[in-house]
């Protein structure tokens, strides 16, 4: 019976809405008031408690309709501001993407800063192309358009509002310009993402209250939720949400264009859930704090889908600055904004005070068991399928003449160096013989690559064609754990390669 | 105040910020150096005779009264600039908005592109 005590409806919770009783607090509050008051009292004494978030959402954009052009054009391709919108729907809507990238100016301008810039009441500059029917008869068309010249413009993001994010870090020894941001080599710093106790996913993580049609602050707009994003994973705590909002209504300072350096545009969204305290049970769950969220810390050095795991990491300790890695102290970045997350959750909270804002129940639950499938594909060449098992080497007191003349004798330009121990101590190439002969060198140590670029037998073979292309190199030796030299990878093999696949392709055709 | 020295080219291998220590017997920090370009830390009295030194032996001489430039109606606070920071420039407020303590910028530049919202500039 106790229970049934502090059991309320969404209803209720919306009469003291509109009567300005309700009792809003924001969700990093709710610990302490949780472990002072108990959950039961905390239940009585709390209506709604407020999430918020402001980070990096790639997977966000929105749906334009231009009205009718006369004479009529059917779109099939459009530019806003040179950056090229879906047109494929109809004559005169498209969706816009924040990462499309700028045709002119490439990372620096994108989809995500057309859409701020679009909500800021900029001019957008905008040019179409179409084919010609009976009903369209134009073939293209040039102008300047404003968001109020808009019929509508409606943000539909597939996927925002990460319950939690995976943090990043980098083992190679080059700085990676990731969608993780900029990580400096040799694990020298960790970012991360998301909202941590203030996540809204993280304070209903069953999906109790958030649900289909949940009303939501998007970008300072009145949003909803359209149900599970795309990639939800709600059994790892990755849960995703599909949200949509009125474009127009929206507030420049909750949405912003921008550039990852190296990776592209996205857009930082602002999302806000209110999660109404029906019973004891939503208390316990929002009473979260950040050291109950935890995450992976993840090496972004390894190119492959799956990356090894160094450690898991509480956001407590993340957002403490420092965290242990390895041994050292690493300083750590968030990407996503918690000063911007406070502001979305204390907007939320006093729209809702003030009787500008209220709950819906969910009308159908987001599900609790989709899980995330890899790509299905067919299965890429890897080092082992191409690489040369027999491979010349030569010792690190060997004389330079020696290398030369097993270069010749096995008419390769490339010679791994091994030390005493049988390890890859370097790599020589006809290159430095030829330096060495100019500058009258004569050890081996003093000429040979000491800081080789290897490659591993698991290796897929597109991966060693970026580090070729990279480091400018045209052939690496593949080494195993003890970085003894197993083989070979040259662009030779390479080429081969691609000319086999060609044959193939054109077999099929015919 | 903070020193932005250009050696002369070709580099005549003159230990020039040597020479002008022992001269001046000024404790000169050097912040950053490559290979023709150097910033350097002089304490205030010591500037104007620092400068003075280093012009006299070709090398071009600028003060830099901004290091680094902020656009606080751009940024939104979300720290990407703290981690990569190798002078721990930046740090968060109680409050999580960004607190930028300029003198310990060395004009590295890391930050420029870690910041997604292209708030940070270092101007000539």
């Amino acid at each position: 019976m106790a229970d049934t005590m502090t059991e309320k409806s969404i209803e209720e919770i919306n009469e003291r809405i509109e009567d300005g009783s309700v009792r809003v607090v924001t969700a990093d509050r709710m610990s302490e008031i949780v472990s002072e008051l108990g959950a039961e009292e905390a239940a009585k004494e709390v209506d709604v408690v407020t999430t918020g978030t402001f980070g990096p959402m790639c997977s966000s954009g929105v749906f334009l309709n231009f009205g009718h052009a006369d004479p009529p054009i059917k779109m099939q391709r459009v530019w806003l501001n040179d950056v090229e919108a879906y047109a494929g729907i109809a004559a005169v809507d498209a969706y816009l993407g924040a990462t499309q990238l700028s045709e002119e100016k490439g990372l620096n301008y994108g989809g995500g800063y057309v859409i701020e810039d679009l909500v800021a009441g900029k001019p957008i500059d905008m040019r179409a192309a179409g084919y010609v029917t009976d009903c369209y008869p134009r073939k293209d068309l040039e102008t300047t358009i404003t968001l109020e010249d808009l019929n509508q413009a409606i943000m539909v993001n597939p996927r925002n509002a990460y319950q939690r994010y995976a943090s990043a870090t980098n083992s190679t020894d080059r700085t990676l310009y990731t969608y993780m941001g900029t990580l400096l080599p040799n694990y020298r710093n960790v970012n991360y993402s998301g909202a941590g106790a203030l996540s809204p996913l993280y304070n209903d993580p069953d999906f109790e209250t958030i649900g289909v049609g949940t009303r939501i602050f998007l970008c300072g707009a009145g949003g909803y939720v359209v149900g599970m994003g795309t990639q939800h994973d709600p059994i790892h705590r990755f849960g995703t949400l599909m949200v949509t909002g009125n474009l127009k209504e929206m507030n420049p300072e909750f949405l912003k264009g921008a550039t990852f350096h190296g990776y592209g545009v996205t857009l930082y969204v602002g999302i806000g859930i209110p999660i109404p305290i029906l019973n004891e049970r939503m208390a316990k769950k929002t009473a979260i704090s950040d050291a109950d969220v935890v995450t992976d810390v993840i090496d972004y050095g390894v190119g492959r889908r799956e990356r090894p795991v160094l450690r898991t990491v509480t956001y407590e300790e993340l957002k403490s600055g420092m965290i242990e890695l390895g041994g050292k102290e690493v300083p750590t970045s968030p990407l996503s904004s918690f000063f911007m997350a406070n502001k979305v959750a204390d907007e939320l909270t006093s729209r809702i005070e003030q009787g500008e804002f209220f709950l819906s129940p969910q009308v159908e639950r987001l599900s609790r068991d989709t899980v995330v499938k890899p790509m299905k594909q067919p299965e890429l060449p890897l080092v082992k399928d191409v690489m040369i098992r027999e491979v010349k080497t030569v010792d690190d007191r060997a004389s330079i003449a020696e290398a030369a003349k097993l270069m010749m004798e096995s008419q390769s330009t490339h010679i791994p160096v091994l030390s005493g121990d049988g390890k890859l101590a370097g790599m020589v190439t006809a290159w430095d013989i030829s330096t060495a002969v100019a500058k009258r060198h004569e050890e081996l140590s003093e000429i040979m690559t000491k800081k080789v670029i290897t490659a591993g037998l698991e290796e897929p073979l597109e991966l060693v064609i970026r580090k070729m292309e990279r480091s400018n190199i045209s052939a690496l030796p593949v080494i195993d754990d003890e970085r003894r030299v197993i083989g070979m990878v040259s662009s030779d093999e390479i080429s081969k390669l691609i000319g086999k696949r060609k044959k193939w392709q054109w077999k099929l055709r015919i | 105040m903070k020193l932005l020295l250009r050696y002369p080219l070709p580099l005549d291998e003159m230990p020039y910020t040597a020479e002008v220590i022992l001269e001046t017997g000024a404790k000169i920090n050097i912040d950053r150096a490559t290979r023709d370009e150097l910033i350097v830390d002089v304490p205030g009295d010591d500037v104007e005779h620092v400068a003075e030194l280093f012009r006299e032996k070709g090398v071009e001489v600028r003060k830099l009264l901004k290091l680094i430039t902020w656009d606080e109606e751009r940024c939104i606070h979300c720290g990407a600039c703290i981690s990569v920071c190798p002078t721990r420039v930046f740090t968060f407020n109680p409050s999580w908005n960004i607190n930028l303590e300029e003198e310990k910028c060395v004009r590295c530049e890391i930050c420029v592109k870690a910041c997604p919202l292209s708030a940070l500039a270092c101007v000539e």
